[in-house]
């Protein structure tokens, strides 16, 4: 899910930056250093929206930085447990597909795949009902449901499951 | 921190800071970055390269997916669907799925069943 937060950080500035750009370089810096970035807590930082307070700088003793605390607003995105929401498959194999969104990979295990449904090997590996009539490969678009998360210092990675009332596909590129 | 206690979407276990926060449908988050997207474009010749992965993921994803293209669509769902006492979770969570039937939302929106 994405959501509008308000984040906080401490920049620390170098000296030559001072002088009458300080607070558009501050800025953009602050957009170079967090933009793309990805915490356990708040998820994928998509896009900085706004500043809303830069306080008081400190300079450090000995080096001459400054630091300053910025507040802004951000898009960020985060993916929650329980929840559940769209994604496109990238990628098919005998173990379950992967599958994106937005920043965020998801792998469902075969397991957690309808048992009706039977993995097909090829140039376009798939999942296929017996009668044909649904079919996941890669590009599909999916329904699912966030079963669990790992949190790593640069990624979050989480397993879903499409075993459940309203899960599976929503859009088949074939027959789009 | 609460964060130590056990997530959980479907019981609307998402933590007090994410509860509380603005949250964004797809739709919203598509008008915001593209906004975003065309504001760099005039600042440079290759805004792609501007622009980190997560931000092009992010938009192709919300382009994918949106429901709603037109801005004053988009603030008529958020309207309509803020008149029911749903949380900032809740409502995104419909706007984004558009369930079809009461059953269908109950599955994507557990946390309802309560009310």
């Amino acid at each position: 899910m994405f959501f509008h937060i308000t984040l906080e950080r401490n920049m620390q500035l170098h000296p030559r930056h001072f002088g009458r750009n300080l607070r558009e370089n501050l800025i953009a810096k602050l957009m170079k250093d967090v933009e793309g970035t990805c915490s356990g807590r708040h998820g994928f930082v998509v896009a900085i929206t706004g500043i809303e307070n830069v306080g008081k700088g400190l300079i450090r003793d000995g080096t001459g930085f400054v630091t300053f605390p910025v507040k802004y607003r951000c898009v960020v995105f985060r993916p929650f447990k329980g929840q559940i929401l769209e994604a496109v498959v990238t990628m098919v194999n005998k173990m379950g597909f992967f599958a994106e969104a937005g920043p965020v990979q998801i792998f469902v295990s075969n397991h957690l795949i309808p048992d009706d449904m039977e993995f097909q090997s090829g140039d376009m590996p798939n999942y296929t009902t017996s009668d044909g009539s649904v079919k996941i490969q890669k590009d599909s678009e999916v329904r699912l449901k966030l079963i669990g998360t790992r949190v790593d210092a640069t990624e979050i990675f989480c397993i879903g499951t499409i075993k459940d009332d309203f899960l599976g596909v929503i859009n088949d590129p074939t027959t789009a | 921190m609460s964060g130590e206690e056990e997530e959980n979407a479907a019981e609307l276990k998402i933590g007090d800071e994410f509860l509380k926060a603005k949250c964004l449908m797809n739709c919203e988050v598509s008008l915001i970055l593209d906004h975003k997207y065309e504001q760099l474009r005039h600042m440079s010749e290759d805004p792609l390269n501007q622009v980190s992965q997560v931000f092009e993921k992010s938009l192709q994803y919300v382009k994918r997916f949106s429901r709603y293209k037109n801005p004053d669509a988009v603030r008529q769902v958020r309207e309509i669907l803020s008149r029911y006492q749903l949380t900032e979770f809740e409502l995104c969570v419909l706007g984004n799925l558009c369930p079809e039937t009461v059953e269908e939302a109950i599955a994507m929106v557990p946390s309802m069943k309560s009310c």
